[in-house]
């Protein structure tokens, strides 16, 4: 697995924000909530709504990008995002809210999924938003007979196949399972649970780092 | 009205956060008759301002420059294209200036702020009319090939001063840029030259080497407020949502005025308050052209 680094409360401005990045790929998140519905036609009575909008920037990928967002494949990452985040937020404790969460990937070199769910994570621990569990996700794939984990750009563009998981380590489940190219039965059961063990060891450090930020804050606060 | 005490009489300091809410303008004008703002710092001082250079390991030059809590991220990232006709030995910068929905609440997605691109405008106008770069250097081939560069300006933070992290984000980008080699092939295409090629003679070099951009006059901005006959330097978000007219000053580092911008606002300014705001810049200018000259010769020591 390629180096982790992580930051919490990077953006001043957020309720909650935090930078993660594998390796190479650095991503920024930003959580805004919970707050007033901004749409009222969509305000849900018995629970928070959960929007989410992924964007890269313009010099995050090796060409320079035309368009960082409303593309299909920025549209689909912020829907799975979204959904990965609403399975494991407690709306039903912030009905009549909204919580936005905005994802910018700042340089990409593979994984940019999973980093911006770990990021995503972060951000909502920072703005004190009651979640179910961490959701950590990893990626993995399997090239030349072998599993490999946290694949960059150039394993990731390899052809071989690319799973992503997303995991929540307390509860010991899978919410978030995207598979592309073919790959056998058995060897997909392998591949799979490199990609968990990847996704608990992001865990632990994600703790680490929260437990680390919470001792500031009381140390700060003077307790 | 003193600031609360630290030790905690949490009491106090909620009646103070709701005095703030309720009542900006008199929570502020209380501070400004005792000359301080409320986070300390006297009318005419700047916040804490700090460039980091190569944030972006992937462009061509990049520049992370944080005023206070406003941040902004600048990357160049270089493309070889043909010139236009007017101009055949010149090459282009294209600036563009974005604020995603991370650095602020009242930025929507769909609903872009208003002052995108009233900032990208005055960043474009700024650096064309400072006449900083000179686009000959990014000529690679007259008439044929040249440089493109794209300068995107992302702003991470939004906490007031939008023009002056920008500007100086781009100038620390652009001061950063490290024109990369290139080589013209056989069929008259430009090919970066990468590091093995160096022993190969078919291609002849059209840069030997990585080379910087010479960069002369660099401007540096100063927005101030203007509330009644008081003149805040570099405004925080909340002094620019409660009182609303800013200058903006533009000079360069020889204190030539390459700009002045006050796009209307209740407050009018007479002479004097334009020219108090000109003696600010000035000594800005001095303070950010030492703090860039760091973070430049920081650089080169690696």
């Amino acid at each position: 697995m390629r180096q982790i680094r992580a930051e919490i409360g990077a953006v001043a401005k957020a309720d909650g924000s935090a930078v993660f990045e594998m390796g190479n790929t650095k991503v920024i998140a930003a959580v805004y909530g919970p707050r007033e519905v901004q749409n009222r036609s969509q305000q849900m009575n018995d629970k928070a709504l959960v929007r989410c909008e992924y964007s890269m920037a313009n010099f995050s990928t090796g060409d320079r990008m035309r368009k960082p967002k409303g593309d299909r494949r920025s549209t689909e990452i912020s829907l799975v995002i979204r959904q990965t985040m609403e399975a494991c937020i407690l709306t039903h404790l912030m009905p009549r809210s909204q919580i936005d969460i905005f994802v910018q990937v700042l340089q990409a070199d593979g994984g940019t999924r999973s980093a911006c769910i770990n990021a995503a994570t972060l951000a909502l621990a920072d703005a004190g938003i009651p979640l179910r569990d961490l959701v950590t996700s990893c990626s993995s794939g399997y090239l030349n007979s072998t599993p490999l984990l946290d694949l960059n750009y150039v394993e990731d563009s390899a052809g071989g196949p690319d799973v992503t998981v997303g995991f929540l380590p307390k509860l010991d489940k899978v919410t978030l399972l995207q598979m592309d190219s073919k790959l056998p039965i058995d060897i997909f059961e392998n591949v799979m649970q490199l990609a968990i063990e990847g996704c608990k060891a992001v865990a632990n450090y994600i703790r680490e780092i929260l437990l680390e930020n919470t001792k500031q804050l009381e140390y700060r606060r003077g307790l | 009205m003193g600031l609360p005490d630290a030790s905690g009489d949490l009491s106090s300091e909620v009646e103070v956060h709701a005095f703030r809410r309720l009542f900006p303008l008199r929570f502020y004008e209380r501070h400004l008759s005792e000359s301080i703002r409320p986070d300390g710092r006297p009318l005419g001082r700047a916040r804490d301002t700090t460039i980091a250079l190569g944030a972006v390991a992937s462009a061509d030059g990049s520049a992370l420059a944080k005023i206070g809590s406003t941040t902004m991220l600048a990357a160049i990232k270089m493309e070889v294209m043909t010139p236009s006709m007017e101009s055949p030995d010149e090459g282009c910068l294209a600036i563009d200036f974005h604020m995603p929905p991370i650095c602020s609440p009242i930025v929507r997605p769909g609903r872009p702020a208003e002052a995108a691109p009233v900032v990208s405008k005055q960043l474009s106008d700024t650096i064309s009319s400072s006449v900083m770069a000179d686009l000959k250097e990014l000529s690679l081939v007259s008439g044929k090939a040249a440089w493109m560069a794209y300068l995107d300006i992302y702003c991470l933070d939004a906490d007031g001063a939008l023009f002056d992290a920008a500007l100086l984000s781009a100038v620390a980008a652009l001061s950063h840029l490290q024109i990369p080699a290139v080589s013209l092939n056989e069929d008259g295409r430009v090919v970066v030259v990468s590091e093995e090629d160096e022993g190969k003679p078919e291609k002849e070099p059209v840069n030997r080497e990585k080379r910087k951009l010479t960069l002369k006059s660099i401007p540096f901005s100063l927005t101030c407020i203007l509330h009644k006959n008081y003149i805040l330097a570099d405004p925080t978000a909340e002094e620019e949502s409660i009182m609303e007219t800013l200058v903006t000053v533009v000079l360069d580092s020889s204190s030539q005025l390459i700009s002045l911008y006050k796009p209307g606002g209740p407050v009018l300014a007479n002479t004097s308050a334009i020219q108090d705001s000109i003696a600010l810049t000035r000594q800005r200018v001095r303070e950010l052209q030492k703090i860039l000259d760091e973070a430049n010769s920081g650089m080169e020591v690696d």
